[in-house]
């Protein structure tokens, strides 16, 4: 492959920035349609910087790579049970779902971790054509000198690491510090609308990862979200997923909240694990990994402008991050797709103007990715508003439903008298009532 | 400029805050695998003045993995080798007084798990 123009320069079809789900994605769709493509990646391998829950959905993958369960990925275990654990001081109640469709390949959704699938991911990219260049930082953009100031190439730390393209892809992550340079967002991350997420990967054996969560086999997995106790109170959520001989156990919480509260994340974190209904989970288990990461959960009020001449952005560097439903790996891949579809149709035109790349954002429009990060777009504002939601609620799901399951030996008039008492001291029943309907407005959008 | 003055101001009810466990954390860094780059911090103070008059001081606490403290003679101390790249310094400092830039190509945390 020679990327030498007659003047020297190291020129590419396309640049992408970030070897991770979005930028391997767009890479994997350009080099397939014969575009030459440079992935530009700042660690030592793909995945190198990466750390999520997590779980990934098998939608988006088969979107970008038809067939790929043939190309054998490195996943933990399919998600067959799914739900929310409600975590009171001392106790627990589980809302799950399992069977039925959960346990029908394919799979929605398989727990994953990211230093084995982002490599993957990566050769997947590579093999389509994709040229990947790991251990380089890009610092800085080339722009044209005709007046416009347009966007044909980036400056990495590599001595002459000069790399011109027409058109580049910011796949660069939540420290969305390119973006900003180019100044499709006015300002850097607000802590308010954005979680530290901060977990420990734990080694458990299959058997013991089995016989512990109820699983029948090592084809089965868990990803349960962890709300209550587990963020003391605080606006954040906890998560539980199965690998295969390990778990990961962490949780989000507001970065505000932890500065305004002066809170230390690996203590909380203790004291989830050490939470009574936590720690015969993990107990004998041996710390394998620890790790954080920021995740920007301001979903569509911190979008920056995605496109510019000769520039397209995806992924958590563009917010794109449905916090409620832990959703963010899909939308960046598939949002990695339609700024590679936008290239594509760019390079057959020959034009990387703002205007031919303004199609990405009406590709965006036009999936869910726009549609969902819309119609949730006051729902992060709901929870600050109203943190009960992690508070009162949890408590009081497990102090109704533990009546509910005891004789007491008492009246049962009595015991429903009181299982409302313990909702109504706490709350209000009218002020509840409006917090379900908030609720609703928050998630439907209204 | 100050980003947030409710920053550091706010108290966890006393259960609460006693329930926290304390945590040695150099047993959750030996977990991670690290290039350091000896040569260039990718994370420093812009002006320890400015540290020596915030109040609450957040960075000693929400940092992860607790890259900021105090040194003897009052200044904030950056353990930089220890950095997750995680971006919490620069966004929640409340004076916005951390300088923070990716490490060089191939340094700095390097996920085995993820």
């Amino acid at each position: 492959m020679n990327n030498y123009d007659n003047s020297g320069k190291i020129t590419f079809d396309a640049i992408v920035i970030g070897a991770g789900l979005a930028g391997s994605a767009a890479a994997m769709i350009m080099a397939r349609e014969g575009l030459n493509v440079a992935l530009i990646e700042r660690g030592n391998k793909p995945g190198a910087k990466n750390y999520f829950g997590g779980a990934i959905y098998t939608h988006a993958i088969e979107e970008v790579l038809p067939g790929f369960m043939d190309l054998k990925p490195p996943f933990e275990r399919p998600v067959t049970e799914a739900g929310f654990w409600f975590l009171s001081k001392d106790g627990m109640m589980r809302a799950s779902v399992q069977g039925g469709k959960l346990e029908k390949e394919p799979y929605d959704a398989y727990v994953t971790l990211r230093a084995a699938f982002d490599p993957w991911w990566a050769e997947q990219a590579q093999a389509a054509g994709a040229f990947l260049i790991p251990k380089t930082t890009v610092i800085d953009f080339i722009r044209d000198d005709d007046g416009h100031g347009q966007v044909i190439g980036v400056v990495t730390d590599r001595p002459q690491g000069e790399i011109y393209a027409p058109v580049v892809i910011i796949c660069e992550g939540v420290n969305n510090l390119l973006t900003q340079k180019l100044e499709l967002i006015g300002r850097d991350l607000e802590p308010a609308h954005t979680a530290l997420a901060f977990k420990q990967v734990i080694s458990l054996s299959p058997q013991l990862v089995n016989s512990r969560f109820g699983l029948p086999d090592n084809s089965h997995g868990l990803a349960v979200s962890v709300v209550g106790d587990v963020s003391l109170g605080l606006p954040g959520m906890g998560f539980v997923y199965t690998n295969k001989g390990s778990v990961s156990v962490g949780l989000g919480v507001m970065l505000d909240v932890l500065a305004e509260y002066r809170l230390k994340p690996y203590e909380i974190l203790e004291r989830y694990l050490k939470h009574p209904a936590i720690a015969p989970l993990v107990e004998g288990g041996q710390l394998l990994e620890y790790g954080a990461h920021l995740i920007p959960e301001g979903g569509w009020r911190d979008m920056p402008d995605v496109y510019t001449g000769g520039v397209m952005v995806a992924g958590d560097a563009a917010s794109m991050v449905n916090a409620l439903h832990w959703e963010g790996t899909n939308m960046a891949m598939i949002a990695g797709k339609l700024a590679a579809e936008t290239a594509i149709e760019a390079h057959s035109r020959g034009d990387f103007s703002a205007k031919t790349l303004s199609r990405y954002e009406d590709r965006l429009r036009e999936r869910f990715i726009l549609q969902d990060l819309r119609q949730y777009r006051n729902f992060s504002k709901f929870l600050e508003q109203h943190p009960e939601f992690m508070e009162v609620y949890p408590a009081f799901l497990n102090d109704a439903l533990g009546g509910f399951f005891s004789a007491y030996g008492k009246p049962k008039r009595q015991l429903f008298q009181e299982i409302l008492g313990a909702l109504t001291d706490r709350r209000g029943i009218f002020k509840a009532a409006g917090d379900i309907v908030s609720m609703g407005r928050a998630v439907m959008g209204w | 400029m100050k980003r947030n003055d409710a920053f550091g101001t706010r108290e966890l009810p006393e259960e609460l805050q006693e329930s926290l466990q304390d945590v040695y954390v150099d047993d959750l860094l030996v977990t991670l695998k690290y290039f350091v780059d000896e040569n260039q911090p990718h994370l420093w103070i812009e002006d320890q003045d400015i540290c020596a008059r915030c109040q609450h001081k957040p960075c000693l606490y929400f940092c992860p993995v607790n890259v900021y403290s105090l040194a003897y003679d009052g200044t904030i101390q950056v353990s930089y080798q220890a950095c997750v790249e995680c971006g919490s310094c620069r966004v929640a400092c409340p004076y916005t007084n951390i300088g923070w830039v990716l490490p060089r190509g191939g340094y700095g945390v390097a996920y085995k798990f993820g």
